[in-house]
């Protein structure tokens, strides 16, 4: 029975192995038919389908083979399994240099690959960092912390509330910015609950992902790393932003407010835009643009006052898509498992069917905070327009001028912290972060359609 | 350097082989639902990206990853809306890989008699950093190994079929070659890879001939793409005590035999120079990277502002620069030729003193680059002293921007240090009088690595077997039976086989009798003149050539002057 017995398959091929005495970076030679192939057992992916193996030829390539077919197959020799060591590089503090501390969340920002399998050995330490991005030595002093290792897709409230807590201890040290890595998929809902989370916070927070994997040469991650660490350096901000690639080319970044900011595309470079207005700035060869001047200034701010963060989050909130013949039931299902807060993505300027409204009310009634932003995403909500929007208003709905997304971040973040239906009201509908405009101009709705005419 | 019209390749030890590249006729790209055309208008939009080396198991860079990104690359790239998508522009994951390109490859893995036969096709990828590929990786699949061909009556063997997708086209380079601006149209365009194994053919004669066998095979099979630029070769080259070197994208056939003959001078030459050097008890260590700044010996306002001369010295090296290693060409040009490349600065702004001499090289071409005038024996004595240079001694110079001249006299001297070792193996690109220059480090078996995008694909067996049913008689077949049988050469076939008149002659001879030499020249030189005279050929099928033919010979015994009656003045007929 082999001790070794290569990782990835299933049971055909388990079996296979098994009866071979094959264990993984074992060399074989298989004969099929007139075919002879070398080549070393590696290990797999585990969701690749059963019955056929997997072996590195010399020549580099992989190819599989399915194992019902064979005539015969010998062990010629062992290998021992790979060990990876990492050498890394290690950079002396500087002290004419920012200090900025880069907190990991489980998002690769750099990475190494193993050619034998494909797979990707995440680099975070600063002597790992210092070895894929030498750029950075450059920057700053950097410190390195990981916070939780979680995918983003796999984020929850609760884990907001703790990177808030590391960012305002590390807000009220002697630290020029913070940066946040961060996986993509769910990235914009961290910044927003971060910009509610953290009050008075003193220096910038940037956020920062890549859309290509840090582990292909043309990823976007080493680019992105850069232009974030630089703002947290030298930027004059202390908000919550992103910065990430603001077109498809590897020049310039773009610097979005958390509570604004929105994934909009699945893959492209460009994919995060603020939505219902322009970006905050720019960052180019380190050279930071701001175009906007309703900013928190880091140098405007008083640092005698200490930068708290909340104490409570309410996880216990869902965001609702309103879509046509959509049923009341959904919402009695909230309601039921003692939901607390419920966003809804209206149609239209914040609409939901009529026949809805009695589990609305009655989610209303029992103290079930009802929010309505708007699935179109760009403009306000006009819940005094038509019929619809009024007697959602009068059952209690609280429109919300802000994306989705925000709107449900910064519902968890209300309901953590008061219970009173004035104060929640009141908060939904005051700006706390840059999250409601006060108006919108054109300039921020360009979402171009390749068409003038 | 030995006479590259005299060589002995046997006694040489002259090995090669090929690697075909040759793109396959689909209806759509390999991994995405674009077309797979080619563009020339001015492009749609724009874009620009940079490329980093990936970071290996261990922690470190490859070696020759880093020499390509030390390159440092700005990259443009040309994009058509209507034949790109996000797909090429790397903004998105593989669309399910074109399976109808693959089985094509599996279909050419028949034809040229490979023995095993992949069952589950694993998508890898192969890094490239000098932007032709936008992923900085090139996708590739191997379909087949273990065929072999026939040439010349010797069997070459095939190691690997790969069907991959095509990279970008380079359009020009700017910024001393540090910006580089690609077409995109091309990428992705499914081609074929046949690799020949790099020691069986054993001269130039046979590898052209074996380039023309694979050519005509993709024609035969009906699997390759026809046009400007469907076929690429890279022709790997080695002599006895040399190494392996690939010379790379080569489209000309007829340039085969030159390019052998000066690759086989030039190893010769580096072997001998590592012999010169081991004589004269040279170390590695000899060579320092002490780089002497030098600017102020040249008469002031002679170098252009902002720009410095620096110089190295390079001991036990006095006449091993000048040596002449391909026709024209010394092997301090050679040297500097990967120094230009990777650092920037021009071969025209660097210097070795061994061109002091009047018979140097590149004195010789009466354009004299830009240090020549400039460096004369008095200069030359007061350089020798700022070096400390003894008689066995030489030493390079090179001008340009502070850091970039550094830059290339480090690549000067890791480049000398290796002449003790003979040949670097070395990716090279070819020139138009069949020389070469250093393009890139051969890349290893290392820089593949499995794409975690695709899934592997489960191919159908059956599928792949019953290709085998469609395979006719390969090109080594048909030259036997035209030469037996028809009294004719194999350039003849392969003119009826690009004129696509290949089952139309074999049709005119086994069905209708006619003599092979007249249907052969009836279906190429015949028709081509009619085709000049403005005559549209390509509708005439073998019936109405028939007829054209049988008239021709009854009534006039001259066919052509028939020919031209009937379809220039029909009324005369």
């Amino acid at each position: 029975m082999p001790s070794n017995l290569p990782k990835g398959y299933k049971h055909i091929s388990k079996k296979f192995f098994k009866e071979h005495d094959i264990e993984a970076w074992d060399k074989v030679e298989i004969k099929k038919g007139n075919s002879i192939f070398q080549g070393i057992i590696l290990p797999r992916n585990q969701f690749a389908e059963d019955g056929y193996i997997e072996i590195k030829l010399k020549n580099g390539y992989n190819i599989g083979i399915k194992v019902q077919d064979l005539d015969t197959v010998r062990v010629v020799g062992k290998n021992p399994p790979m060990k990876v060591e990492f050498k890394g590089v290690s950079v002396p503090k500087d002290r004419a240099k920012p200090n900025v501390t880069l907190l990991g969340t489980g998002g690769t920002i750099a990475s190494r690959l193993d050619y034998v399998t494909g797979g990707v050995i995440p680099a975070f330490q600063p002597h790992e960092l210092y070895a894929a991005v030498p750029e950075l030595a450059d920057i700053c002093n950097l410190d390195t912390k990981i916070v939780f290792k979680i995918f983003s897709e796999d984020m929850e409230p609760k884990n907001w509330l703790r990177l808030a807590k590391e960012v305002a201890s590390l807000s009220n040290k002697e630290i020029d910015g913070v940066v946040i890595g961060h996986g993509t998929d769910t990235i914009g809902y961290s910044t927003a609950a971060l910009s509610f989370l953290v009050k008075n916070l003193k220096i910038p927070v940037v956020f920062v992902g890549s859309q290509r994997s840090s582990d292909r040469p043309s990823s976007d991650a080493a680019m992105n790393l850069i232009h974030a660490t630089q703002l947290a350096a030298n930027g004059d901000i202390a908000e919550v932003v992103l910065c990430m690639l603001g077109s498809s080319s590897h020049t310039f970044g773009y610097i979005h407010r958390g509570t604004r900011v929105r994934k909009m595309h699945s893959s492209a470079r460009d994919a995060f835009k603020t939505i219902g207005d322009i970006p905050l700035g720019k960052i180019d060869h380190g050279e930071i643009t701001w175009f906007k001047n309703n900013l928190v200034r880091k140098s405007e701010v008083n640092s005698d006052v200490d930068t708290v963060c909340s104490t409570k989050i309410e996880s216990k909130c869902a965001l609702v898509h309103i879509y046509p013949g959509m049923s009341a039931e959904i919402i009695d299902f909230y309601i039921d498992k003692g939901y607390k807060g419920m966003v809804f993505a209206g149609t239209g300027l914040g609409h939901a069917p009529n026949h809805t409204f009695k589990a609305i009310d009655r989610a209303t009634s029992e103290d079930v905070t009802v929010v309505m932003a708007l699935q179109t995403l760009w403009g306000f909500t006009g819940m005094d327009v038509y019929s619809n929007g009024r007697k959602l208003k009068d059952l209690g709905v609280i429109p919300a001028d802000m994306i989705p997304e925000t709107a449900f971040a910064k519902l968890c973040w209300i309901l953590g912290e008061c219970e009173s239906k004035d104060e929640i009201r009141t908060l939904m509908i005051t700006n706390i972060a840059g999250e409601i405009l006060p108006r919108e101009e054109i300039r921020g709705y360009r979402i171009l359609q390749g068409r003038t005419e | 350097m030995l006479d590259p019209e005299t060589i002995s390749f046997e006694e040489i030890g002259f090995r090669a082989g090929l690697e075909v590249h040759h793109q396959i006729q689909s209806k759509r790209k390999l991994f995405c639902n674009c077309k797979p055309e080619l563009r020339t208008e001015t492009p749609d939009y724009m874009f620009e990206r940079r490329f980093r080396p990936v970071l290996g198991e261990m922690g470190d860079f490859d070696e020759g990853m880093l020499i390509e990104y030390e390159k440092g690359y700005r990259v443009i790239y040309h994009a058509y809306t209507e034949c790109t998508c996000l797909y090429e522009q790397d903004e998105q994951p593989p669309f399910w890989p074109d399976l109808e390109a693959i089985y094509a490859g599996y279909q050419l893995a028949h034809w040229l008699n490979c023995s095993a036969l992949v069952d589950v096709g694993i998508v890898a990828r192969k890094q490239y950093l000098d932007g032709s590929i936008t992923t900085g990786f090139q996708r590739t699949l191997i379909v087949a190994r273990d065929g072999w061909v026939e040439v010349n009556g010797k069997r070459v063997r095939i190691s690997n079929l790969t069907v991959e997708e095509d990279a970008a086209r380079k359009l020009k380079t700017e910024n001393f070659g540090r910006t580089v601006y690609y077409n995109l149209d091309r990428l992705g365009i499914p081609l074929v890879e046949v690799i020949t194994d790099h020691l069986d053919c054993t001269n130039p004669t046979d590898l052209k001939k074996l380039g023309e066998i694979i050519g005509l095979t993709l024609r035969l099979s009906g699997i390759g793409r026809t046009g400007i630029g469907s076929v690429r070769q890279d022709v790997n080259i080695s002599i006895k005590g040399g190494d392996r070197v690939e010379i790379k994208g080569v489209q000309d056939l007829s340039m085969f035999d030159t390019l052998a003959r000066h690759e086989i001078v030039r190893q010769d030459m580096l072997i001998q120079i590592a012999g010169i050097l081991k004589e004269r008890g040279f170390e590695k260590s000899h060579l320092e990277h002490t780089y002497y700044e030098i600017t102020e010996e040249f008469p002031s306002d002679s170098i252009p502002k902002g720009l410095s001369v620096m110089a190295i010295r390079l001991p036990k090296f006095k006449g091993i620069l000048g040596l002449e290693i391909q026709p024209g060409k010394d092997f301090g040009q050679d040297v500097f030729e990967k120094a230009s490349l990777i650092s920037g600065i021009l071969v025209e702004h660097m210097y070795h003193s061994d061109e002091l001499s009047d018979n140097a090289q590149r004195r010789r071409n009466k354009k004299l680059p830009f240090l020549f005038p400039l460096i004369d024996k008095s200069l030359d004595g007061k350089i020798c002293d700022v070096l400390d240079i003894t008689e066995r001694d030489a030493y390079c110079v090179a001008m340009g921007k502070n850091s970039w001249t550094i830059h290339a006299m480090k690549k000067i001297i890791e480049r000398l240090k290796y002449a003790l070792d003979g040949v670097p193996q070395e990716t090279r690109r070819l020139l138009p009088n069949g020389n070469s220059e250093f393009l890139r480090v051969i890349h290893g078996k290392d820089r593949l690595y499995p794409d975690t995008d695709t899934p592997a694909l489960d191919l159908e067996l059956q599928r792949i077997q019953s290709l085998k049913s469609k395979v006719g008689k390969r090109p080594w077949e048909l030259e036997k039976e035209f030469s037996e049988k028809y009294g004719l050469k194999f350039n003849q076939l392969q003119n009826l086989v690009h004129e696509n008149r290949l089952d139309d002659f074999l049709i005119l001879i086994k069905d209708y009798n006619i003599k092979p030499i007249i249907a052969y020249s009836y279906l190429t030189e015949t028709l081509k003149h009619l085709r000049r005279k403005g005559v549209n050929t390509s509708d005439m099928g073998v019936e109405e050539i028939k007829i054209v033919i049988q008239q021709g010979l009854k009534k006039k015994n001259n066919i052509y002057d028939f020919a031209a009656q009937k379809y220039l003045e029909p009324k005369k007929v």
